[in-house]
Order: structure tokens, then sequence, then C-alpha cells
């Protein structure tokens, strides 16, 4: 595989049935670590890891602060925390005020992944109702990593994709099912 | 000057200590700060020196306060079925809430303990480093408008602990005012304190029965979280329960002293 370290995704508005389709879609020797930052609906707190793990051929986990991030594992962001990783190759979990009226906020999980991971990340933003995200996205992209972003036109919700591609240049653009074979090709 | 430094310094400048804050979370949120106020380390250490509005808005925005009430409803409902089933008997019943913030969980532990029908046996203390948020505390008055989510997660956990409970019997909702008031009757039981984890002794002298530090090792180093740890089981009774939050674990070197209850750890 590839010499990348992760892969953060983030997501709002429709992006968990993406996130759904691409998870049971993925080739079971992918191994890469794949972190994903999700905002959910207020009322809908629990039961979106257990019924990820339904359908998905990895292990999803919502992790514990200061948790390990390890090969094959899928991590996704807990419901009411922000999700960074860290340097060490941990993840770290903060409660602190939302941003872009969002907690857990893309921005600060991938812009995290940027500065942990440089040029070793990959970063997509898929359908989503707010712009939180495209800064994050365009971090990693500053920073030399490959981004993908979700072709409007497919998403349920084009506003988050489209506030990438206004601040940034992505690598790609896709639908859901060419970022899954592009993952399933690295 | 880098965040280490800086920070050693505001210790020695300010009396602050945040050197055992975990180092890359704290490092992320004072680039934030040097961000907001345009200036370098070594400028925002001489202004905070110089301006003491500027000192207690950067630790404000340092320490995190973030808090609602019956934050995280499906825990306070397990919590209900399970740790306040398990509460002594008999005498007083004593709960430490450190990092209290502006009290709003140690205001829905005690309803809690109001609904279990043991509230006029309990005493319970509230802890934080910030004075402004232990003002707010010990008022118990909250904004309305922004907060009514409060009304929500009150009704979610009184309807799955088969409570009749309305939030007009705990709260006083002006809206003109736009403010939520915690009723006399509740108010007058926490005794919420200033302590600071790093130099302060714990400021009251009873052992506890039940401690909630909830998302507030996160931010800490290995060294403080152990200190932390120390303090806790120092004072607390040998059946005492411990509540973390959601997405917490026990420090290692103290795993062993615990086991973990659904959302609770009991001391072994």
């Amino acid at each position: 595989m590839s010499d990348y370290k992760a892969v953060v995704i983030g997501g709002s508005a429709g992006s968990f049935a993406v996130v759904l389709k691409m998870l049971a879609n993925l080739k079971p020797t992918f191994d890469l670590p794949i972190i994903i930052c999700m905002h959910r609906l207020k009322h809908i707190r629990s039961g979106l890891v257990e019924s990820l793990n339904v359908k998905s051929s990895k292990e999803v986990i919502e992790p514990y602060d200061k948790q390990r991030i390890e090969k094959g594992l899928i991590y996704l962001a807990p419901s009411n925390y922000h999700m960074f990783i860290e340097f060490d190759g941990t993840i770290s979990l903060s409660t602190e005020d939302m941003n872009n009226q969002s907690r857990p906020s893309i921005d600060y999980t991938l812009s995290s992944a940027a500065d942990a991971y440089r040029d070793k990340c990959i970063g997509i933003i898929l359908t989503g109702a707010n712009k939180d995200g495209a800064k994050g996205l365009k971090d990693i992209s500053d920073k030399g990593g490959f981004t993908i972003v979700q072709d409007p036109k497919t998403a349920d919700v084009p506003t988050m994709p489209k506030a990438a591609l206004e601040v940034m240049k992505p690598n790609l653009i896709l639908s859901p099912e060419q970022i899954t074979d592009y993952l399933n090709k690295l | 000057m880098d965040a280490k430094e800086f920070l050693v310094q505001m210790k020695s400048r300010t009396g602050y200590d945040f050197c055992d804050y975990s180092s890359l979370s704290i490092t992320r949120r004072l680039e934030k700060i040097c961000e907001e106020n345009g200036a370098t380390y070594e400028q925002l250490l001489s202004k905070l020196v110089a301006d003491k509005v500027l000192l207690a808005k950067v630790v404000e925005d340092i320490t995190v306060n973030t808090t609602e009430l019956f934050r995280d409803p499906e825990v306070w409902i397990s919590l209900y079925k399970t740790m306040y089933q398990r509460l002594p008997a008999s005498g007083p019943i004593t709960f430490w809430h450190i990092g209290c913030s502006v009290g709003l969980e140690t205001y829905s532990s005690l309803i809690l303990l109001k609904e279990v029908g043991v509230l006029d046996r309990v005493r319970a203390f509230g802890t934080d480093l910030n004075p402004r948020v232990i003002n707010v505390a010990k008022l118990g008055r909250y904004a309305y408008k922004f907060n009514s989510h409060f009304i929500k997660n009150f009704d979610e956990v009184m309807k799955n602990i088969g409570s009749s409970s309305k939030f007009e019997d705990y709260f006083d909702i002006d809206e003109k005012a736009d403010t939520i008031t915690v009723k006399p009757f509740l108010s007058a039981v926490p005794k919420f304190m200033q302590q600071n984890l790093v130099q302060d002794k714990v400021p009251f002298p009873y052992k506890v029965d039940v401690v909630f530090v909830r998302n507030v090792l996160i931010y800490f180093n290995d060294a403080l979280q152990a200190k932390v740890m120390q303090m806790i089981n120092t004072k607390m009774y040998d059946e005492g329960m411990l509540v973390l939050g959601k997405q917490e674990l026990i420090p290692n070197r103290y795993s062993g002293q615990y086991k973990q209850l659904g959302f609770y750890h009991k001391r072994m």
C-alpha cells in the first residue's frame, strides 16, 4: 500500500449514507486508519457507531481520549467532542466551544491531521449543509496531502463540498463510488 | 519563545500555572489566543502582566468551561438506574464535582438525588480554578435563550427514569429577563469553591462518596492526571464511585484500582 498514514473524512447532512456505503465496499485488505468526523443531528446522539459497524468490514470505534491510532481501524468522532490527531499518533478529545456551530468540528480534525501527517494523509470532504471542513481540507492540501471533494452534483446537500471548492483546489472531485474505488486502488 | 517557555513565564509572572496541561492541546489554544490578539508569545506575556482583564480572559480561553444541564442524557439516565441506587443507605452522602464550571453538572446530580429521595442527606461541593464560573454556579442563574436544550435534556432524563417532575419544579424561567434560575431549595445545597488543582489542597474537610471529574483530565499531562487521581483517592471512601467524561478512561497507573460499571467506576 501507499506511504499514506491515514484517511481523514469530514461530512455532514447526507454523509451518513455515503460513509456507510463506502465502508461496506472497502476491500478487506485496506488497512490505513480511517478517521471520520461527521456532524450529527442533535437528537441522534448514539447508535451511529453501531449502525456503521453492522455494514463495515472493519471495526468502527468512538475513540477514548489519548487512544492510539492503529492500522485497520476506523475512528468516528464521538458526539459532543472535538477530535484531534496528535503528533504522537494518538487521538485527543476536547469539549471546548463549538466551531462553525459544530462539535465535533471537521476543521479541527482535518487541520490537526494536516499538522500531524503533512503530505502523508488523504483528506476527503463529503456532502453537508455548512462550511465546516473547508479550511481543514485546505490545510491538508497546503501541507502537501492528497485531497478529494465529493462532486457537488452527487451530494445530498452540496454546501459543504462547494465551500471547500471555493477555498482550495482538490486533487480530485469524485462521486462517492469513485472515492471508494480510488481508496481500493491505493 | 515557544508555548512551553510562555507557560513557565506565565506561571512565575502571573501565578497561573498551566505547565502541566496536555502540551499539544494547550499549545493549540495558545496559538489561537496569540492569533486573535495579533501578538507573539513575548507580546502576549507583557500584555498579560499589565492587564488584569486580559489575563482573566486568557485564563478563560485556556480553561474549557463548556457544560450543560444533563450533558449526554444517556449517561445520566444510566447513572440514575445504577450509581444513584447504590449510595450509602444512611448518614451523609458527599459529592465532589471537580472542574465544576458554572455548576450545571452539580445541579444535574442534585436533581437526581432529589428524585432518588436522598437530597436531605447530601453534601455537595463544586470546585473550579476560575472565580468567574464559581460565582455563576453560586447564583445558579443562566441565560434562557440559547439554552433550550437544558429543558430538552431534562425532559429526556425524567421521561426515561419514569419521573413526572417538571422543569419548573427545579427552575424558575423568566423569559423577559432571559434567565433560568435554580430554585432556592436546590441552590442552597451545594458549596462552590475556587480550587487550583495544581497547587491548592481540597478546600473542604469531608471524605467523599462520589467524585465527578468529567472532561477535566483530558486537558492534563500524565503528571497532573496522576496528581489529581492521588488527590481523589486520598479524599474518597474505599467504596467510593468516580464518574469521568463519556470518552475518558481511568489513567493507566490507577486503572487497577477501579472497576468500570457502565458510566461510572467503583473503587476496589
